[in-house]
């Protein structure tokens, strides 16, 4: 840039008295920090107008002196020799803050501190945070046991919508025509005992539910027999891993005029052991 | 009449953040009449321009913390300020400038006429130093010195009044310079 040339422009008096644009303030400032020369010819203009202030300078009228000082007081804006340095510029810039480029800017004025209301907010603001906090705590807490119970509520009812599904299942048995539903009663010794056997007469397939019967002991399983003509024929062992009051299928039997369980070694057997018979009805 | 200035701008700026008695007194007796000067030219009335300066003082003693020195000089800066506060009451007090809208010829009459106005309300000595000054620029930079520093007309403003191209208005603003420090050093 051609330094002499930018002085001689004009534009350092146009910005001196307050006529520069915006960016030509921008471009002058920028320029003035790196160029004595600039920074000079600025100090020269600004010195000019300083001269036209004094030689225009007028009397004050004597009480205005006094007036001023005792607004000055009434504003707090004083500091008394023997306090400490502070800065009392609570309301120090007001709207119609001066538009030269030297004034000032509002978000860097010290704010004053104001010890008594402060440490009000302050106890105050604790309150509230600590009150929050507290709540805070509980709701978490309310949270928590709800989340608890959901679990639980979740569980049950899981474990009620297996068991409609189990009975809807044996539902359908009962209500399919083609089934026969033969009751298993508990014999002599255990007459508490009971137990379903659906049998699809058209499919010849054969579903055994246990009703009421005790859990195997360990290394037992029971056994459904069919009798035909006088004669035991197995019709499979119930699963180990079926739920006791699921309706399992077991074999298919073709005909049959009783059934009866009995309680076998794992695997079941060809034969039944007579001794361990547990339920039976007949067709 | 003149201010003394007898402090460096540094020490000034130092004393006058102390925000004590000694400082204000220094400020009001070295600065007080140039600042009442600038007022009293823009605000034009007497009474008007008491009430602005108290207002100049106090800015300048609330916003001294915030002087930046390397952005211009403190005089220069207390100076805008009391510009600055007065052509904002001006204007906030609905005074009407009667050189806008108005046909150039009508213009430097006007100022005269302003000036007599003004000069009625001063008393003379104050005012004829004053107009001596400024009446030994040219007419053209005076106008324009005028309608820039006490009216605060924007720069757009004055080429429009004046019917000049934007760039006149600048080579006048420098010639008008050049001119005032003449007359400054011959004045002194």
């Amino acid at each position: 840039m051609d330094i002499a040339a930018y002085i001689s422009s004009g534009i350092i008096e146009s910005y001196v008295l307050g006529l520069a644009s915006e960016e030509e303030v921008s471009i002058l400032n920028c320029i003035r920090k790196n160029n004595v020369e600039v920074e000079q010819a600025i100090a020269e203009a600004e010195k000019a107008l300083e001269g036209l202030a004094d030689i225009q300078a007028m009397a004050m009228p004597a009480a205005l002196k006094q007036d001023i000082w005792n607004r000055l007081e009434a504003e707090n804006q004083i500091v008394k020799d023997d306090q400490p340095d502070s800065l009392p510029t609570e309301e120090a810039i007001s709207d119609d803050a001066v538009v030269q480029p030297p004034m000032l800017n509002d978000e860097e004025e010290p704010k004053r501190i104001v010890p008594a209301r402060s440490y009000g907010w302050a106890i105050a603001a604790s309150l509230l945070f600590l009150l929050s906090a507290g709540v805070n705590l509980f709701f978490y807490q309310q949270q928590q046991d709800s989340k608890a119970t959901l679990a639980k509520t979740t569980a049950a009812l899981d474990s009620q919508q297996a068991t409609l599904a189990v009975l809807q299942d044996k539902w359908s048995l009962v209500q399919n025509p083609a089934i026969k539903t033969i009751p298993l009663k508990g014999v002599e010794n255990k007459p508490d005992l009971h137990a379903l056997v659906f049998w699809d007469q058209a499919s010849k397939a054969v579903y055994l539910s246990l009703e009421q019967m005790p859990a195997v002991p360990k290394g037992k399983q029971y056994q459904l027999w069919a009798m035909v003509d006088g004669k035991p024929v197995s019709a499979g062992v119930f699963p180990l891993n079926a739920k006791e009051e699921m309706a399992s299928k077991m074999l298919d039997v073709a005909k049959a005029q009783a059934f009866a369980i009995t309680l076998e070694d794992e695997g079941g057997k060809d034969v039944p052991t007579l001794t361990e018979l547990c339920v039976m009805g007949s067709i | 009449m003149s201010p003394l200035h007898n402090l460096p701008e540094e020490t000034l700026i130092l004393l006058l953040k102390k925000k004590n008695q000694q400082a204000f007194s220094y400020l009001y007796d070295n600065y007080a009449d140039a600042l009442y000067g600038v007022v009293c030219r823009i605000v034009a009335s007497t009474e008007h321009a008491e009430e602005v300066i108290q207002d100049v003082f106090v800015k300048i003693w609330k916003h001294v913390d915030l002087f930046d020195a390397e952005k211009g000089r403190l005089y220069t800066w207390m100076i805008n300020i009391a510009r600055n506060t007065a052509l904002d009451y001006r204007k906030s007090k609905g005074v009407v400038n009667e050189m806008k809208n108005q046909p150039l010829s009508n213009i430097v009459n006007t100022k005269e006429e302003q000036d007599q106005s003004q000069s009625e309300q001063h008393t003379k000595a104050d005012f004829i130093g004053f107009r001596n000054i400024l009446d030994k620029l040219k007419p053209e930079c005076r106008i324009l010195i005028e309608m820039a520093y006490y009216e605060g007309y924007t720069q757009q403003e004055i080429a429009e009044q004046l019917d000049v191209p934007l760039g006149t208005v600048k080579t006048r603003t420098k010639a008008a310079f050049l001119q005032l420090k003449q007359l400054l050093k011959d004045y002194r």
